[in-house]
């Protein structure tokens, strides 16, 4: 039952009407949109710079409301009320159309995931299938905006941030599969679906001490997780790898030339996409919205704040690595243990079943 | 059950409707004052110089073109972990649906290994970049 259905229900839509259907579906994405919405606006102008912060022994944000949390109502009036400045010979509309992209693609990703307690937009059966191909949309975003922009810097960013998620698109697809080959589904699903990806990870792993440790795959494959995990980091352009905005480098990359509300969704998007890789790694590794004790939605929120602070803390304390190391990184080192991972898990499957 | 599709549509609609009702608000709180020189393109407080669009390093292309290949390879490699556990337990043997997998996957790590070798993945310096190397 997903929250579209639910909606229908409730408000008395006929579910099979596609119009009916519609409607309910229009309600149940903007309850899901908002609700990431707030996650990210707490984590891009408050969190990010508090954990930042709390690493290199600062105090950060505390002058507005309780622990400085209405710094958040402050950036967004701030940099919303800023003069749009459009570059001489900037290729429109490509220019104006790169944020959307990238805002918007980055918030479809979510159609699919379980987030506990019944809330999810859809439940396709190619879900994973759907989520990698529209996490990787995001690119096409980046190379327009750093094409677009007319500014050296951008172009070099735009390159840069194409050739990082080439290089690490396949060993994150490929880690991922390799979750299928225990599943043996596409589908996401939920808690209660048993032949789903969410679902099959709840079945009882081991017992240890009268505790049964759920088989969530990052206990059954860790490889894989740890895999799935940096390749993550490089797909969500966070350091280590954040060599494409690169601020001693190439000042921000393809942001550059941005400013004002277009600078906001371009960083919007990228704060919605951490939360999407987040999501896939709560989704595929974690158990998805399952947890003991707590509902599943306040399990779904930990899990992908876990991640989120994981990237903060790669940012904080890695150094950044160069351009030719990372494509080196990405063909050499990735894509040949992603393949060795792959294989083992194949033959896991094969011996076990 | 509604089509899944049908709500994920709606879904794409609020995803674009989200930015674009931002930029409308934006466009109502922020002043406009148009003036030539704060338009120039950013290049560390220089004038810029020359056009961007120029020649720009081949590792690019010749990745791109890599990503390409191994890209489909995935697409295929999709249906065959979907059908692998549910074909195993109705008792086709491992040989049969793990081999075929194997020497198609063994054929990519050859060419990988072979654009390895000609150096398809090691950064390509410039003639210059490597001269002031050996200056050092």
């Amino acid at each position: 039952m997903t929250l579209s259905d639910t909606i229908a229900g409730l408000l008395g839509l006929n579910a099979d009407d596609p119009l009916h259907f519609f409607v309910a579906a229009i309600l149940a994405s903007a309850i899901v949109g908002t609700f990431m919405l707030v996650n990210v606006a707490i984590a891009g102008p408050w969190a990010k710079r508090k954990i930042t912060a709390a690493f290199t022994d600062r105090i950060a944000v505390n002058r507005i409301g309780p622990f400085g949390l209405m710094v958040i109502v402050a950036d967004a009036v701030r940099l919303l009320s800023k003069e749009l400045i459009v570059p001489e010979k900037v290729d429109r509309p490509a220019w104006d159309l790169a944020p959307l992209l990238i805002a918007g693609s980055a918030l479809l990703g979510f159609a699919v995931i379980p987030m506990g307690n019944g809330i999810q937009v859809a439940d396709p059966e190619v879900g994973l299938a759907y989520v990698f191909a529209v996490a990787s949309l995001a690119s096409v975003g980046l190379v327009m905006a750093g094409y677009a922009s007319n500014n050296k810097y951008s172009m070099l960013g735009g390159l840069r941030a194409v050739a990082q998620n080439l290089a690490y698109e396949i060993p994150l697809v490929l880690t991922g599969v390799s979750v299928v080959l225990f599943a043996g589904t596409l589908q996401l699903g939920n808690v209660d679906a048993a032949n789903t990806i969410v679902g099959a990870q709840q079945a009882t792993l081991a017992t240890i001490g009268g505790i049964a440790i759920p088989s969530w795959y990052a206990f059954v494959n860790p490889f894989a997780f740890v895999l799935f995990l940096v390749a993550n980091l490089a797909e969500v352009g966070r350091n280590p790898f954040d060599t494409p905005e690169a601020p001693t480098e190439i000042v921000a990359g393809y942001q550059t030339e941005y400013s004002s509300v277009y600078f906001v969704l371009m960083y919007l998007g990228e704060f919605i996409h951490i939360f999407l890789g987040g999501a896939i790694v709560a989704t595929i590794f974690l158990g998805g919205p399952a947890g003991p004790v707590l509902p599943g939605i306040v399990w779904f929120l930990i899990k992908i704040w876990a991640v989120f602070l994981f990237t903060q803390w790669a940012r904080s304390a890695l150094p950044r690595v160069r351009i030719d190391q990372l494509i080196e990184i990405g063909w050499k080192g990735m894509l040949v243990l992603s393949f060795a991972n792959l294989i083992l898990t194949a033959i896991i499957v094969g011996v076990v079943v | 059950m509604g089509n899944p599709w049908i709500a994920i549509g709606a879904l794409a609609l609020v995803g674009l409707l989200i930015p674009v009702g931002m930029m409308v608000i934006s466009k109502l709180l922020r002043p406009s004052v148009p003036e030539q020189g704060k338009r120039s393109t950013y290049e560390s407080g220089e004038v810029p110089t020359g056009d961007t669009r120029i020649r720009f390093n081949i590792q690019y292309y010749m990745v791109a073109l890599l990503f390409v290949i191994f890209d489909i390879e995935t697409v295929l490699i999709f249906p065959w972990t979907v059908i692998y556990r549910s074909a195993l337990e109705n008792g086709v043997g491992l040989t049969r649906v793990l081999a075929p997998m194997l020497v198609f996957v063994g054929i990519l790590v050859v060419g990988l290994g072979w654009a390895w070798r000609n150096g398809a993945v090691k950064w390509v310096r410039s003639p210059r970049a490597e001269k002031r190397k050996d200056a050092r």
